[in-house]
């Protein structure tokens, strides 16, 4: 491993991968005491109501489980094993395992196939050209650009504003368009593969301001319209983040970000700034997305007339361990790959929807049921990539 | 502050297609109808006898040399109509265990470029309230009686739907999540486009778009 080492609690500490420890510039082996459990409570007047898996409202199938006395909620409780999927990659060869990786988070396939590429890279001694370096950054940050909107509109929903809901709609479809005509599929499946990656970036630059003047007009609205406003602010505080990664942990005035600090992905020439918040509450969380889909837009066009890949075959049957770290729209997501022969023997991965969890858990106290919505749209936790084990 | 949203909504003017009466507008390449021959290892099985398979396709690419994606989008089989449901079709989803690409896809249905709503197709928040149950993602253990539970509480007739590679055949993650002489309607596609799934809905409640 070029840039990790085993046995070095060094840097920040990220969260768990299965049993490996990842901080941000070393690895240690050990589980960590990460769920809790749910206990009994007849006698105190409260219940647990429970909520899910398949209900209207959620985009996911999730157990979510409040424990109330009638009004107030004093204890939170997320379960995403409902859904949970058993995914058979040990075995696989490098590139087969590929096409299962991608779809653990379909909306994020851009960074998980870009982390596990990255990883196996790692592995085999693989060295990526330049075009695939910067062809993989702009996949990432439209990846961030599509899946913020997603969350916003998300947030428009349950206020009851239809209009904005519905702009933020057609901006993300036409997002997902332009994704389409960049890497050949909406959702970058197939469009990574080990040592390289490739655009098409003939109307990227175009569409991407169209979108980004689409998307600010939408928000200065939205920052004056003051129910929707009402319905954000105070509204599941974090008070210090120290848990969390990502655009919620920016959110809590933590400028965190793999992007600054992960060796995995050059973004030296991309210029650009890491928006914070310092409330910790749901509006911070959306405001933090906002900021973040306008730099995103702006490294896209800093890099998107960079240098072309080079189409060069990779030997991908070497042996190996190799580990990457990206920021994806959530935050950091991390993989470790033992491979051998080309064949993935052991992997790991750490997904900040699951790492974002139990801080998510902890803001719903004191929350109404009416505030879960927005307070669970804005920490825009994936379920598919938290409720995942590898075979 | 009250009408800005109002006059917001009315200086974008009308962007929704005119799509299933006439031909979409901008139709993805991937997924949409692979046309060609000749054999390739598929890593789903996807080519059978120098035949392109719709449903069990996840369009990896592997195959580009012998099967070419033609845009067409018309990837789904109905094999069971309910023209009852032609004035208004109401549909429950039931994520059995997909990787979020399929849950995107459809609500994109419902985004102005698409509009649902003006073909008379709705989202229903409880399964007792749902013409149609639209399954997507492969079998888990978890959602096994969630599933069973939703498909019981739907009044007849109901029509069950399932969305994606994954729901269909297993794709390339896992297996079904019900027998497929249990589908009504068997949409293709690793995730299927809104194109797709919009024509594919209208079909179900035997529109022939003439």
């Amino acid at each position: 491993m070029k840039h990790y080492k085993f046995g070095e609690a060094r840097g920040r500490y990220i969260g768990p991968a299965g049993d490996i420890q990842v901080y941000s510039e070393g690895l240690v082996r050990g589980e960590s005491g990460f769920r809790k459990e749910r206990h009994d409570h007849e006698h105190d007047g409260q219940l647990w109501f429970d909520y899910g898996p398949s209900t209207g409202g959620m985009l996911e199938s999730v157990g979510i489980s409040f424990l109330t006395p009638g009004e107030l909620i004093s204890e939170t409780l997320v379960d995403p094993s409902f859904k949970k999927r058993t995914l058979v990659v040990k075995g696989k060869s490098v590139e087969d395992a590929l096409l299962t990786v991608e779809r653990i988070n379909g909306f994020h396939a851009a960074s998980h196939s870009i982390a596990y590429c990255s990883a196996v890279e790692d592995a085999l001694g693989i060295n990526t050209d330049a075009g695939t370096r910067s062809s993989r950054i702009v996949m990432l940050e439209m990846e961030r650009v599509r899946s913020h909107l997603e969350v916003i509109k998300r947030l428009c929903e349950p206020a009851g504003f239809g209009v904005p809901h519905s702009q933020i709609g057609y901006i993300r479809e036409r997002m997902s368009r332009l994704i389409s005509s960049v890497s050949g599929h909406r959702y970058f499946f197939s469009a990574n593969s080990i040592g390289s990656a490739a655009i098409d970036s003939k109307n990227l630059l175009g569409e991407t301001e169209a979108i980004g003047a689409e998307f600010a007009r939408v928000y200065d609205g939205l920052l004056q319209s003051k129910i929707f406003l009402n319905r954000l602010q105070n509204n599941g505080r974090n008070e210090d983040g120290q848990h969390l990664i990502g655009p919620a942990a920016r959110a809590c005035n933590r400028r965190i970000d793999a992007r600054l600090d992960s060796p995995s992905m050059d973004y030296s020439g991309a210029e650009f700034e890491v928006p914070v918040a310092e409330e910790g509450d749901s509006f911070a969380r959306f405001a933090v997305r906002s900021g973040e889909i306008m730099q995103s837009l702006s490294i896209i066009r800093n890099i998107a007339e960079g240098p072309e890949e080079e189409g060069r075959e990779h030997d991908t049957g070497g042996s190996g361990e190799g580990a990457a770290r990206v920021e994806s729209p959530q935050g950091d997501l991390f993989y470790y790959v033992n491979v051998r022969d080309g064949i993935l023997e052991d992997i790991r991965m750490l997904s900040p929807s699951m790492v974002n969890i139990s801080s998510f858990e902890a803001s719903m106290k004191g929350n109404i049921f009416t505030d879960f919505h927005f307070n669970w749209e804005s920490y825009g936790i994936w379920i598919s990539e938290a409720g995942v084990e590898f075979a | 502050m009250s009408s800005f949203w109002f006059f917001e909504g009315l200086r974008k003017g009308r962007k929704t297609e005119k799509f299933p009466r006439a031909p979409p507008e901008s139709p993805p390449l991937r997924p949409s109808r692979m046309k060609g021959e000749g054999f390739h290892e598929c890593p789903t099985d996807a080519i059978a006898e120098g035949e392109w398979v719709q449903e069990k396709c996840i369009f990896c690419r592997r195959c580009e040399e012998q099967f070419k994606p033609t845009g067409e989008q018309d990837i789904f089989d109905v094999k069971r109509t309910e023209k009852i449901l032609m004035r208004s079709i109401h549909l429950y989803r039931l994520d059995s265990g997909s990787c979020g690409a399929c849950n995107t896809e459809f609500s994109a249905i419902f985004d102005p470029q698409y509009d649902a709503h003006r073909l008379r197709i709705f989202e229903t928040n409880t399964p007792r309230h749902a013409d149609a149950i639209v399954i997507m993602g492969i079998a888990t253990d978890g959602m096994k009686e969630a599933l069973d539970r939703a498909y019981e509480a739907m009044p007849e007739p109901k029509l069950v739907i399932a969305l994606g590679a994954c729901a269909v055949s297993g794709g390339v993650l896992g297996d079904a999540p019900l027998d497929r002489d249990m589908y009504d309607v068997e949409i293709a596609g690793c995730p299927p486009s809104p194109y797709t799934i919009l024509e594919a809905i209208d079909r179900a409640r035997g529109d022939s778009h003439d």
